[in-house]
């Protein structure tokens, strides 16, 4: 096997357009899982069974089958009923729906583990039922799930590979088109592979500091 | 005696690749081998109508159904499909996981670097996959850059080269797995035009509703119109099994067969050609 230092050089400027897409995907559908999952989260909750059956069908089957398989069906699909969006904006899309039905778990857990007595406190001290919840419970319970969240990041970011299949030129593709062209594949699968795993670092370190500053 | 410090130095200048891409007999001993296995393994990119599994699974195409003529002269019997993607049949070729490439490769320098070709058994000029009636106009190369048109095309194709060879920045080509994929891109209005062998483009927008082909024109290279072949590829140790394929493929031109195997794929007479890999590798 011979390491190609130039192959490297040549590579870098594919990387850093893969890596900013990468990391812009990962932002994205952060949000999105994070935005979404608390939407669900909420919806389950409220007493009225045609809201909460429907959002339990759905969610339970988007956990329930593979992000490829939903990322192709928005990506190839739904072209044919006359909605197209780009590669991207599809992609930070699915993973982040898919994300959502897990962090939607995580946020309950986070809302069920808020003792009774706060809920009995806000009761008699007469809150309204919206501030009972942005005062009260969801502060306590989004501080208790920042570390499951950060979680999900992480294997949120090992997942961007898979937009790959639907065009969009994160670092995988950028590697990829990269050894075709050049048939050296040893240095640029090298240089993203070495990229997660700083990434994935560097977001733990983000994530435990956080966790200080928010658990106490 | 000398043959075998031939072999020993030549093992130890080929490092740490495999024994088998490196074995002792000057110009390789894979045909050998394909006889004593009876099998040939065949590397298709799942592309009409050059090599394909068809709808009854059956391995077909332009190359393949070449390939199984020639293979059964030169003594071996089957041969074995190896479906990839296009971009990855050099790279596959090189790592064995099959032993020729049948999928109508174009033949150009880069590819001459990796890879040793027979002499082309097509000649081919290229088209676009539009949306009907052509909205943008394209034509040519020229046409998509000054049009500012979006442009697709798939994995390790030539055509990326004529794009930014053209003017088209690299950076901005949509890059496809396949030309069904190209198409239902075109179709979907993600990109205004798909880039590929006239022949591909002809096949898959057969069914279409909202895309169409343009007319096959040849490319510049250089300057100049460029028309390319598709030939069989092998690994670069293996030449007498390039040398005895090539063999088999003139005396198929001579006789005129190779245009009955090919003309059920669509090729007409404007596809056979007289070229050869040595002319198209070039420089």
């Amino acid at each position: 096997m011979k390491w190609d230092w130039n192959a490297v050089g040549d590579f870098m400027p594919a990387f850093w357009h893969g890596l900013l897409v990468t990391l812009q995907v990962l932002a994205l559908g952060s949000l999105v899982s994070f935005t979404l999952g608390l939407v669900w989260t909420l919806l389950v909750r409220t007493p009225l069974r045609w809201v909460r059956w429907p959002v339990g069908v759905v969610t339970e089957f988007v956990r329930n089958t593979p992000l490829l398989v939903q990322l192709f069906f928005l990506f190839y699909v739904l072209p044919e009923w006359g909605l197209t969006f780009s590669a991207l904006a599809t992609g930070v899309f699915a993973v982040g729906l898919h994300y959502s039905t897990y962090t939607m778990q995580v946020y309950r857990a986070g809302i069920e583990a808020v003792p009774a007595g706060q809920w009995e406190a806000a009761t008699a001290l007469n809150l309204p039922r919206r501030r009972t919840w942005t005062a009260v419970i969801l502060p306590q319970a989004i501080r208790r799930v920042v570390p499951a969240l950060g979680n999900y990041v992480i294997a949120m970011l090992k997942d961007t590979p898979i937009l790959m299949l639907i065009t969009v030129p994160e670092m995988l593709q950028r590697a990829r088109l990269f050894s075709q062209q050049h048939f050296q594949f040893t240095e640029p699968i090298t240089v993203i592979g070495v990229a997660f795993v700083l990434i994935s670092y560097l977001a733990s370190l983000l994530l435990r500091a956080l966790e200080r500053r928010l658990v106490r | 005696m000398l043959g075998g410090l031939a072999a020993l130095g030549a093992l130890g200048a080929a490092g740490c690749t495999r024994v088998a891409a490196a074995s002792g007999k000057a110009g390789g001993d894979l045909l050998d081998r394909l006889r004593a296995q009876g099998v040939v393994r065949l590397g298709i990119a799942g592309e009409v109508p050059f090599g394909y599994i068809d709808k009854d699974g059956r391995l077909t195409g332009e190359a393949p159904e070449l390939a199984k003529v020639i293979f059964k002269r030169l003594g071996v019997g089957r041969v074995q499909p190896v479906p990839t993607e296009f971009g990855s049949l050099i790279p596959g070729l090189n790592s064995q996981q099959f032993d020729v490439v049948a999928a109508g490769m174009y033949v150009n320098p880069e590819r001459c670097q990796q890879v040793i070709f027979a002499d082309p058994d097509y000649q081919m000029l290229d088209s676009f996959i539009v949306r009907k009636g052509n909205p943008l106009g394209l034509h040519s190369y020229r046409d998509v850059v000054a049009k500012k048109a979006k442009f697709a095309t798939g994995t390790g194709y030539a055509e990326i080269q004529y794009a930014v060879e053209a003017g088209y920045k690299e950076g901005d080509i949509l890059i496809v797995p396949d030309q069904v994929a190209g198409l239902n891109a075109v179709e979907a209005g993600r990109v205004d035009v798909f880039a590929g062998t006239a022949l591909t483009t002809r096949e898959v927008v057969r069914k279409s509703a909202k895309a169409e082909a343009t007319r096959p024109f040849a490319p510049l290279v250089k300057g100049t119109p460029h028309v390319d072949g598709g030939a069989f590829a092998f690994r670069p140790a293996e030449t007498s099994l390039r040398d005895a394929f090539n063999g088999e493929l003139r005396k198929l031109k001579k006789s005129g067969e190779l245009f009955r195997i090919l003309r059920p794929f669509g090729f007409t007479k404007a596809e056979m050609t007289g070229l050869t890999a040595k002319e198209l590798c070039g420089g």
